[in-house]
């Protein structure tokens, strides 16, 4: 029991790695994405444009099996598989992160832009102090729900072999004989989007002081 | 008297559509010029020109001295950026939708640009625009949010908003078309008062009563191009062509 603990202990906090490791390159990366899919300069666009299709709309675990093994069969050199999966959730959460921060940026009236242009505010400082927050309050919903499927998500990086809570789950539950395994870690997902979605309230209540 | 606007041959054309002809004029300092226009005529498009929301293609233009553009071989070249910059300070713009910051309470809509544009510290900004919005009887609404105002209360802060940067030149496109009569009022109000302070104004309006009464020369514009100016008694009551009549005829009721 002892030890059945304790290494699902190691995997939630693989788990958790992953999850955090992900939001901090990809919440940005999705900036920059979103960025290159509006820029004028086409090529630069279309090329955006089909990485966000194909991260869309393909499976991702379909995509973690192909970061882990593509520099394998190509260059006949392989690496790390938590790395691998980091890249592999990181590349997919931008193009989705990207898609949400696009319809908020466009949801911003222009009038905003050239009220700040009108009063002198430099480009950075009106994104940063006038469209950023806005974009905030209205894509947090759609966020959301895309950090409680990200907390979800996790567990596919067992397929390409990352120990992660579900994998070390699974497997002590078949050497056990027994459910409970697979339980607890249900119940650490399920707290895990608890504290998500009350952090997400609470943000949302915050910004709840204007329209 | 010293001119504040001297715009010559000024054009513009959007996707091959010439939007703005030929249009010239001039204003001095501490005078008000209202221009009047059927819709599409191009009447925003030259206060956007005029206040950097949009570049020339031909023309020159000087404000308060200085030249933001000039005409070489049929092409407007602008000044430098930082030239840009300065000369933009001068000018000031209220939008006929406001364009409120909706994050910021009011105090910070008005004093915002203050400290991050002209550098002053937060108390003499946030003096500055508690002057400004006694002075536009809505000092009790500083530490609200702009949902929360009337459409004649958001405007009168945008109006404070914009003089906060001390313009030289201010500039107002249809500032009461998205209000109803009682609050358009309340707005001309306030614009009639500046007017009589001297405030130099290029006012872009549908009230021709408010223009005729508080300009100094009025601009009637159609397709791009400047129809017909002279002083408003002269514009609004003796209009000498037929395209002006009908356009002034069809505001009476
Ligand atoms: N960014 C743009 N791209 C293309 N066409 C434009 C653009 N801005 C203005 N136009 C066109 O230029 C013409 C003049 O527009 P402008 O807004 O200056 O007219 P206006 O006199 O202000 O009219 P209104 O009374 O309706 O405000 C219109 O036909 C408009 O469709
Ligand atoms: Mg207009």
């Amino acid at each position: 029991m002892q030890g059945l603990i304790s290494q699902m202990l190691e995997g939630t906090v693989t788990s958790l790695e992953i999850f955090f490791l992900t939001l901090i390159f990809s919440l940005p990366l999705g900036f920059v994405v979103a960025k290159g899919r509006m820029t004028r300069i086409a090529p630069i666009r279309w090329i955006v444009d089909l990485y966000i299709q194909v991260m869309r709309g393909t499976p991702l675990i379909l995509q973690l099996i192909f970061v882990y093994f593509a520099p394998f069969y190509i260059f006949g050199a392989s690496y790390d598989r938590f790395t691998a999966c980091i890249i592999a959730f990181v590349i997919n959460y931008s193009a989705y992160f990207s898609e949400i921060y696009r319809s908020g940026l466009q949801s911003i009236d222009r009038g905003q832009y050239e009220a700040s242009k009108v009063l002198g505010f430099t480009k950075a400082y009106t994104f940063f102090h006038i469209i950023l927050p806005q974009v905030i309050k209205r894509i947090l919903p759609a966020l959301g729900n895309e950090v409680i499927t990200l907390v979800k998500d996790t567990a596919l990086a067992q397929t390409i072999g990352v120990a992660e809570l579900f994998r070390v789950a699974q497997t002590a539950s078949s050497r056990e004989f027994s459910t409970l395994p697979i339980f607890i870690a249900g119940v650490f997902y399920f707290i895990m989007n608890y504290i998500v979605s009350r952090l997400f309230v609470v943000m949302e209540k915050k910004l709840n002081y204007y329209r | 008297m010293e001119e504040m606007i001297k715009l010559t041959g000024l054009k513009k054309a959007f996707g091959g559509v010439e939007i703005l002809k030929n249009i010239s004029f001039t204003l001095p300092k501490g005078n008000v010029l209202s221009i009047i226009g059927p819709s599409g005529s191009g009447k925003s498009t030259t206060l956007r020109i005029i206040t950097q929301l949009e570049k020339a293609d031909d023309g020159n233009l000087e404000i308060a001295g200085h030249t933001l553009f000039s005409s070489v071989d049929g092409k407007a070249v602008y000044c430098n950026p930082e030239e840009e910059r300065q000369i933009g300070l001068k000018t000031g713009l209220v939008f006929q939708s406001f364009n409120l910051f909706p994050h910021f309470s009011v105090l910070r809509n008005i004093t915002e640009a203050q400290k991050a544009v002209l550098h002053r510290s937060r108390e003499e900004a946030e003096e500055k625009a508690m002057a400004l919005l006694t002075k536009m009887g809505i000092a009790e609404k500083a530490k609200q949010y702009p949902y929360q105002l009337s459409g004649g209360q958001q405007q009168r802060v945008s109006i404070a908003r914009a003089l906060a940067l001390d313009p030289e030149v201010l500039f107002f496109d249809e500032p009461t078309s998205a209000l109803d009569p009682e609050l358009t009022r309340e707005i001309l109000k306030v614009i009639r008062e500046l007017a009589e302070e001297k405030m130099t104004m290029v006012v872009v309006t549908h009230e021709m009563h408010f223009a005729r009464a508080i300009s100094d020369w009025a601009i009637f514009m159609n397709k791009g191009v400047i129809v017909e100016e002279g002083n408003p008694d002269r514009l609004f009551g003796n209009p000498q062509e037929e395209r002006t009549r009908q356009f002034i005829a069809s505001f009476q009721d």
